[in-house]
């Protein structure tokens, strides 16, 4: 593999999971996508001619003969980026390229047993997550809460699952009512995983705090899809370069559209590698990385998801 | 060449000892002192196929002594089989370290080593060590070992394998027989903070912090290595913990006449690799032996290890166990140090030997 140009690939088919959620299977065009742990996510390039789109999404399966990859997307709101532009646009044919692939939420290996909770989207994970606990014959559950117009497609995506393990909950009502007693009703030695929006998680987390779980045991993917914002301008020091970031692009993004060679890894503020320091200006975190004390100096940013609360920023770059 | 006349077939790496090296080894020895003063730093740089010498430039490094040091890790192993650990939960592990040791051991060597695949049918030949396998890639049942101990047995230098949880890495199997005083035994089932504890300064210079967040996000397919180096008498390659009592006293046993032939500069290339299926990293420390007197044969590096030695950090002197005769090594040197300047790096800076 060329780490800039990733691997090669298109997508092969295209189907509708529910209204809102396609599933995607990307297949090399020659040769294979390397072994892939559960958890992984891979960064995703595609485009319109026009514009580039790099995303990363949780990779649901990898074929057994490595060609392919399953991906399912969201409809994004608002509109902007690149899953609306999937969702619109993606279908057989397009070309992908799936530039890194990296695990920000493995799996416990030492676990004796493995508790997921997720809302959503925020199944994808998991989906690779039972595969492989299958396999090695661990033991875990499931329980997935959504809106009761997609219970129907979750079920059916789970329907493959030992349904022994796995739940649907919908709606908030029963969520509220089930979630407190089924993680008080676990053994101490078990691990919970969550995945879902961020309040979501954030409750998730409170509550199994409250039930006594030791905060070693609860691990969570905070990926967050960047969201656009007003223009700002940046003047990169190093360079003497300065550029707009619009409204629909990240600042990530933007510094990429102008050829500066920006370090990143999830594009989705969960694993400070695209850290920059700011010499000038406030920047609006939107990331889960920097400690309270960073983000106060204000002399330090992930480019990935945040943006700007001045009209410039001055960055070390 | 032919396979036969690549390797050596003779030589030992315990008492008696006896270790050559021929003109091209000693060229692409990694020399690990790209500047006249040395202190612990982040020197961390991709592993890709290219290097300021021959050493570096393959993912697993197979030299002159390949057959002579694979036969003493066997022995080693068969004295004391718990050099070898690999945690149960570290199976995945162990079979992405077969993909990856077969995969490209068999692409940058392909007169030595050849991998066929056919789905999960796969067959394994190994031409200077006689070894020609079939199994089922992912079926422990069908190796002779098990996976990782299959193939670290058939590799120079040792490995570990870490796991990735809670933010941390954790040394859950290995094979290490190699190692500059440090036990897997002991070890094993540490994090990446705690197996470092016995290292000075590193820690305060935030080495320990930055390397560790490096590696937490190293990346498949982005193996990244590093330099190490210490020194030991003889050229002894299992200077363990476990066997103290009998290289130890080898140290007190150097003087100002024997320092040339006795004292080896020890030099490991350290490989990390993202592990794709188990998420693991692996480990690799391919260690290097020179004597003085073959590191004096090269006009650069016979000053700058002179000057290197001279200047040591004393708590890195000590760290490294060298006390007891560095001044030695300095007085050995100390002849060929003239005070002109060095060149930056690494390199050789000469293409052939001149032996007198
Ligand atoms: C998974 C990766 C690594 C493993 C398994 C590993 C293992 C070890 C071990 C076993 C020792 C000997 C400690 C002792 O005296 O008992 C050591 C020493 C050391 N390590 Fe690491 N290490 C790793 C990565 C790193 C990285 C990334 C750095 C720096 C960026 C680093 C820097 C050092 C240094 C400076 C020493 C002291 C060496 C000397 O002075 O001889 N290590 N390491
Ligand atoms: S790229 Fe991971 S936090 Fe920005």
């Amino acid at each position: 593999m060329n780490p800039a140009t990733g691997y090669a690939a298109t997508i092969s088919s295209v189907d509708v999971v529910a209204p809102a959620l396609r599933r995607f299977v990307v297949s090399r065009t020659k040769g294979a996508f390397p072994a892939i742990s559960p958890g992984s996510h891979g960064v995703f390039a595609f485009g319109n001619g026009q514009r580039t789109w790099k995303n990363a999404y949780s990779i649901v399966n990898r074929s057994e003969d490595g060609r392919a990859l399953e991906i399912i997307v969201r409809r994004a709101e608002p509109t902007r980026g690149g899953s609306d532009f999937l969702y619109r646009h993606g279908g057989p044919g397009l070309n992908v390229s799936v530039l890194g692939i990296s695990n920000l939420f493995p799996i416990v290996r030492t676990g004796r047993r493995h508790i997921m909770i997720s809302a959503g989207i925020g199944i994808t994970p998991f989906l690779s997550y039972m595969t492989e606990m299958r396999k090695d014959g661990m033991d875990y559950a499931l329980h997935h809460y959504t809106r009761p117009e997609e219970a129907d497609a979750f079920r059916a995506m789970l329907s493959p699952c030992d349904p022994s393990r796995v739940r649907v909950h919908e709606g908030r009502q029963e969520a509220v009512a089930s979630l407190r007693m089924l993680l008080a009703r676990e053994p101490v030695a078990s691990h919970l995983y969550v995945c879902g929006p961020g309040g979501f998680m954030e409750w998730v987390r409170q509550t199994a705090a409250t039930v006594g779980y030791a905060a070693t045991k609860i691990h969570s993917e905070r990926f967050i899809s960047p969201a656009g914002g007003r223009v700002f301008e940046v003047m990169l020091a190093r360079s003497g370069k300065t550029i707009t970031v619009g409204a629909d692009e990240t600042l990530l993004e933007a510094l990429e559209n102008a050829g500066i060679d920006a370090p990143c890894l999830c594009r989705g503020g969960a694993c400070g590698m695209c850290r920059v320091g700011v010499i000038n200006g406030r920047p609006d975190h939107r990331d889960h990385v920097l400690t309270g004390a960073e983000r106060d100096s204000g002399d330090v940013m992930l480019t990935c998801v945040s943006r700007s609360l001045s009209p410039t920023l001055t960055l070390d770059l | 060449m032919s396979i036969d006349t690549r390797f050596r077939s003779a030589g030992s790496y315990r008492a008696p000892y006896h270790m050559e090296n021929s003109d091209a080894a000693i060229l692409r020895f990694p020399f690990p002192f790209p500047e006249d003063h040395y202190m612990y730093s982040m020197n961390i740089e991709p592993h890709v196929k290219a290097g300021a010498v021959d050493s570096l430039r393959r993912t697993f490094d197979v030299d002159e002594h390949y057959v002579v040091e694979c036969r003493e890790k066997a022995r080693i192993l068969s004295e004391d089989p718990g050099r070898c650990i690999v945690l149960p939960h570290m199976r995945a592990a162990e079979w992405d370290f077969v993909e990856l040791a077969m995969g490209s051991l068999s692409e940058d060597y392909p007169d030595l080593f050849h991998l066929s695949r056919d789905g999960t049918r796969w067959r394994w030949i190994n031409r200077p060590l006689n070894i020609d396998q079939h199994f089922v890639f992912g079926d422990a049942g069908t190796l002779p070992y098990a996976p990782f101990e299959f193939m670290a047995r058939q590799m120079q230098g040792d490995f570990t394998l870490q796991d990735q949880r809670d933010n941390d890495l954790w040394m859950d199997g290995g094979m290490v027989t190699s190692q500059a005083d440090w036990s897997l035994k002991f070890d094993l089932g540490m994090s990446f903070g705690q197996w470092h504890a016995p290292v000075p300064k590193a820690g305060e210079m935030g080495i320990f912090d930055r390397g560790l967040r490096f590696l937490l996000m190293l990346q498949h397919g982005r193996p990244v290595r590093r330099l190490n180096w210490t020194m030991t008498v003889n050229p002894r390659l299992d200077t363990s913990p476990e066997n103290f009592t009998i290289w130890g006293r080898d140290r007190a046993g150097v003087t100002g006449d024997n320092a040339r032939d006795l004292v080896h500069l020890r030099v490991e290339l350290q490989a990390l690799f993202r592990l794709p299926r188990s998420n693991a990293i692996l480990f690799a420390v391919r260690c290097y032996l020179l004597p003085l007197r073959d590191i004096a044969l090269v006009h650069k590096w016979r000053i700058r290890l002179h000057r290197v030695l001279r200047d040591l950090d004393p708590a890195l002197s000590a760290y490294k166990g060298l006390d007891l005769y560095r001044a030695h090594a300095v007085h050995y040197l100390a002849r060929f140090d003239n005070n002109e300047p060095t060149s930056k790096g690494i390199g050789p800076d000469q293409d052939a030997l001149v032996r007198t």
